[in-house]
């Protein structure tokens, strides 16, 4: 059902073709490497282009534009995919169909993108600076009230300290010193730059057919410069030692994290399996973490382990009482270590199965599903359907699980310690 | 099964209720996989008063909450384990006036249909799983705690509201949740967990009779007792506390500025208020406002900033947040607007534009299986028919929603709350 057409060299156009919804959707994202260079121009880069355009100056004319299309909304859309980040916008509007009076919606909607991504509003040949200026505001007060959400920030705090060597440990905003010193000159330096170089992907899913859309699209590209740069391949982890350290902050609740390794990433053999065991060791209400530590020794709120499978790393995050670390610390090993016994029912495995069946089942049901799952899959190397997916999980044997459990590592550990 | 078809948002529902009084609702999704389905008690946090066969009640605060994470129990059964390996996944939410528990799944709906019925209706409450349960809660409160978004809210209706429940947190606190028992749940249990107080809403690709047929062999022989539960309360829309505030460790300063506002009639006569109070927030400071734009620019707002019309059963506010350096400003701002736009009035245009914006994205809103049946289940309890609404929206009209922002954002009915940072995290 998805339909990838190569609208020029290095622009790839993905469709889903389906029917069955009332919005269409269309991403347009640049690729680049994950690096502290580039990280906070990516970030800053969709929130000048939504500040306005040459055609629709301002917030608020951006928004008169969308509201006119019954509602749409365009967003900055930025994902991080192992070594690669994207940046760009994306868009979602309501079908025609529904529309008042035959108004139109896709086609005034495909050259507003258009516009916002391709002739942004500009003064003295570079980016208004009172653009970027407030959108550098907001950008370094974004990073700042990370510490706002502690389990988010404890979590940032253990990939900082995990990953000093590999690209996962660079925050996906960037740092707040490096957003300080953007300026008008060199965001839209680095903007010429990357529309010039840049791997570009595009996505859409509604009913219109492929060839459509990529008639519309293709004439977006035809006055660009362009100068296509290769990006080198995915890597797997690159370790350069762990620690196990505590913070205090001023908080009701402990944040414990624990970050381990595996050398199995998506592109692996072992992949399924690794995420198999995932869900068994900490992915749901049924996992053993949960199982354990929160219903049976009542040790925590939230407990919840997760495989960030083009990394190969696995980590364990929980909400736990300040003094009670070390012992949920000493739990959470047990449990892994039963794991790499294969010490787990026929059930657990079937319903760890069932889970992920589940969930690679409904990939076709939501329009963001469908863009997140191909999207991503084309970035990070995964190259399997959600079809042959399943058949895999389906597959996989509970000596395949302890394998994959076997391989996992203790790396690094964080624990935020309320001291109230 | 009544058959409904709404051409304006291209939806078909089936309704029904059954004879064990059970109301019903199944949304179609033929050529989709995923199936939901809610069962919602119309109870919530701020239902603790009631009377049950003569007899009053006023339970602690934090049971509506306490019943939803015990309801789970079954006796010598795991009932999360069972939904686990029927491809399910269960999961509960308590809110101020509705508790749903819910599942979604893509093979085996009838055996997951039968035991969400099956473990909402068996009470199974022991003194030691009740007990047990005081630590995850308690840590679950501790967690709230440090949650900058609740603690506003929460911070925002104890200082606007002194009648009614909402100036108590849903999960109450350590000391209310030590005070609840087996006794205390089973008598809640009874008083609001009975087929007629219940609704079973399903979005997916399912037979509605078979839906019908197993809820009602399910719930056929469920207790009807007498409850009369409190759900008015004597309210001023004007505040005595303007300002609150506490701190925290938080980058910016973050308010909530809140307008208190009457309790909405059910039916389309409430839905109306609500969409008139939706477009007034729209009109008054959302993104296609004059303020929006003139806020942002001058750095007083940024993207966290929103608003919009809260309802809640007995009360409803018009409500502004988010992140600032200037609080104050944002208020005095959001003031002289008011004034402004009572004295000149909206544009017809921009009114339009926004009734056209709204609708649309509510129809965008119908591909989310959760949303809809979500707002199928609210709506229910407030006795309106979702499907309806871009009816009402044609009846809205500008001069209401000016009246609205006229008699509602003023000072007499404002209340701010704001989280100042702890001084050694100011930026």
């Amino acid at each position: 059902m998805i339909h990838t057409i190569n609208v020029l060299p290095h622009i790839s156009l993905r469709c889903f073709s389906d029917d069955r919804f009332k919005q269409e959707g269309l991403s347009l994202t640049m690729v680049r490497p994950m690096c502290r260079e580039e990280a906070s121009l990516n970030a800053l880069l969709p929130a000048v282009l939504l500040r306005g355009c040459a055609s629709a100056p301002d917030l608020r004319a951006i928004t008169q534009r969308l509201d006119d299309l019954y509602g749409a909304a365009v967003g900055s859309q930025l994902r991080r995919v192992g070594d690669y980040q994207t940046t760009g916008l994306s868009c979602s509007f309501m079908k025609e169909r529904y529309a008042l009076d035959s108004d139109k919606v896709f086609d005034p909607m495909m050259t507003f993108l258009q516009e916002l991504l391709f002739a942004p509003k500009l003064e003295n040949g570079v980016f208004c600076a009172d653009f970027v200026e407030g959108e550098k505001r907001n950008l370094l007060s974004a990073i700042a009230s990370e510490r706002n959400d502690k389990r988010a920030y404890a979590h940032a705090q253990m990939i900082r300290r995990m990953c000093k060597g590999d690209s996962f440990g660079t925050p996906r905003l960037g740092y707040a010193e490096d957003v300080e010193a953007i300026t008008p000159e060199s965001l839209y330096t680095h903007y010429q730059k990357i529309l010039r170089e840049s791997p570009i992907h595009l996505f859409y899913v509604g009913a219109a057919k492929p060839e459509e859309i990529a008639a519309r699209v293709r004439p977006m590209f035809e006055k660009l410069n362009r100068c296509p740069v290769t990006l080198p391949g995915q890597t797997a982890f690159c370790d350069c030692g762990g620690c196990d350290e505590t913070e205090e902050m001023d908080v009701a609740q402990g944040k414990l994290c624990m970050g381990f390794v595996t050398p199995v990433t998506l592109r692996d053999e072992g992949f399924v399996a690794t995420q198999i065991f995932n869900t068994i060791f900490g992915g749901g209400m049924i996992s053993k973490l949960f199982m354990k530590i929160r219903e049976q020794m009542s040790l925590c709120y939230d407990i919840s382990s997760s495989y960030h499978g083009s990394k190969g790393i696995v980590t364990v995050s929980a909400g736990i009482d300040n003094n009670k670390d070390g012992i949920v610390k000493e739990e959470i090993l047990r449990q892994l270590s039963a794991c790499q016994a294969g010490d787990f029912t026929e059930e657990e495995l079937r319903s760890a199965k069932q889970a992920l069946l589940s969930q690679l089942r409904t990939t076709h049901d939501t329009p963001g599903a469908i863009e997140g799952y191909y999207a991503t899959a084309a970035l990070s190397g995964l190259s399997l359907t959600p079809e042959d997916y399943m058949r895999r999980v389906e597959q996989v044997t509970a000596d395949d699980v302890a394998t994959a459990a076997k391989k996992i590592r203790l790396h690094t550990v964080y624990f935020l310690r309320g001291a109230l | 099964m009544e058959k409904l078809f709404y051409p304006q948002v291209g939806e078909t529902l089936y309704k029904t209720t059954l004879s064990c009084g059970l109301p019903v609702a199944v949304l179609p999704r033929p050529g989709f996989t995923k199936k939901l389905c809610y069962l919602v008690a119309d109870c919530g946090a701020i239902h603790r008063e009631f009377t049950m066969d003569g007899v009053s009640y006023n339970a602690p605060a934090g049971v509506a909450h306490y019943l939803e994470h015990k309801l789970f129990d079954m006796p010598g059964r795991d009932v999360t384990e069972e939904f686990a390996a029927l491809g399910a996944v269960p999961n509960a939410f308590t809110g101020y006036d509705m508790t749903a528990y819910y599942f979604s799944c893509t093979e085996h709906f009838a055996e997951n249909l039968a035991l969400l019925l099956e473990f909402v209706t068996t009470p199974y409450f022991t003194d030691e799983s009740v007990d047990k349960e005081q630590g995850i809660i308690g840590q679950e409160i501790d967690m709230n705690r440090d949650n900058p978004d609740s603690r506003l809210f929460e911070l925002l209706m104890e200082s606007m509201y002194r009648a009614h429940p909402i100036c108590t947190p849903i999960l109450g606190t350590r000391d209310t949740i030590a005070q609840i028992t087996p006794q205390v749940l089973t008598d809640f249990h009874r008083a609001y967990y009975r087929p007629d107080n219940l609704f079973l809403c399903v979005v997916g690709d399912v037979d509605p009779e078979l839906v019908c047929h197993i809820a009602q062999e399910k719930l056929k022989d469920l207790p009807h007792p007498q409850v009369v539960a409190k759900r008015d309360w004597t309210e001023p829309v004007s505040t005595e506390i303007k300002y609150a505030t506490a701190s925290m460790d938080v980058a910016l300063p973050m308010f909530h500025l809140g307008f208190k506002c009457a309790r909405l009639p059910d039916g389309e006569e409430g839905v109306k208020q609500e969409i008139i109070g939706d477009l007034a927030a729209e009109a008054l400071f959302g993104e296609s406002s004059r303020l929006y734009l003139k806020l942002y620019d001058e750095g007083l707002i940024d993207a966290s900033f929103g608003g919009g019309y809260e309802t809640i059963e007995g009360m409803s506010m018009l409500l502004a947040s988010g992140d600032s350096e200037n609080p104050e400003a944002v208020k005095n701002a959001i003031l002289d607007e008011a004034a402004h736009i009572a004295a000149t009035g909206i544009e017809e245009s921009a009114f339009l534009r926004m009734k056209r914006s709204a609708l649309g994205r509510r129809i965008r809103g119908l591909d989310s299986f959760e949303s809809t049946c979500f707002r199928l289940c609210a709506y229910h309890f407030s006795k309106f028919d979702y499907f309806n609404i871009p009816d009402v929206y044609k009846k809205v009209t500008k001069e209401a929603v000016q009246d609205f922002i006229r008699d509602t954002v003023c000072n007499d009915r404002l209340c701010m709350a704001v989280i100042t940072p702890k001084e050694e995290q100011k930026l």
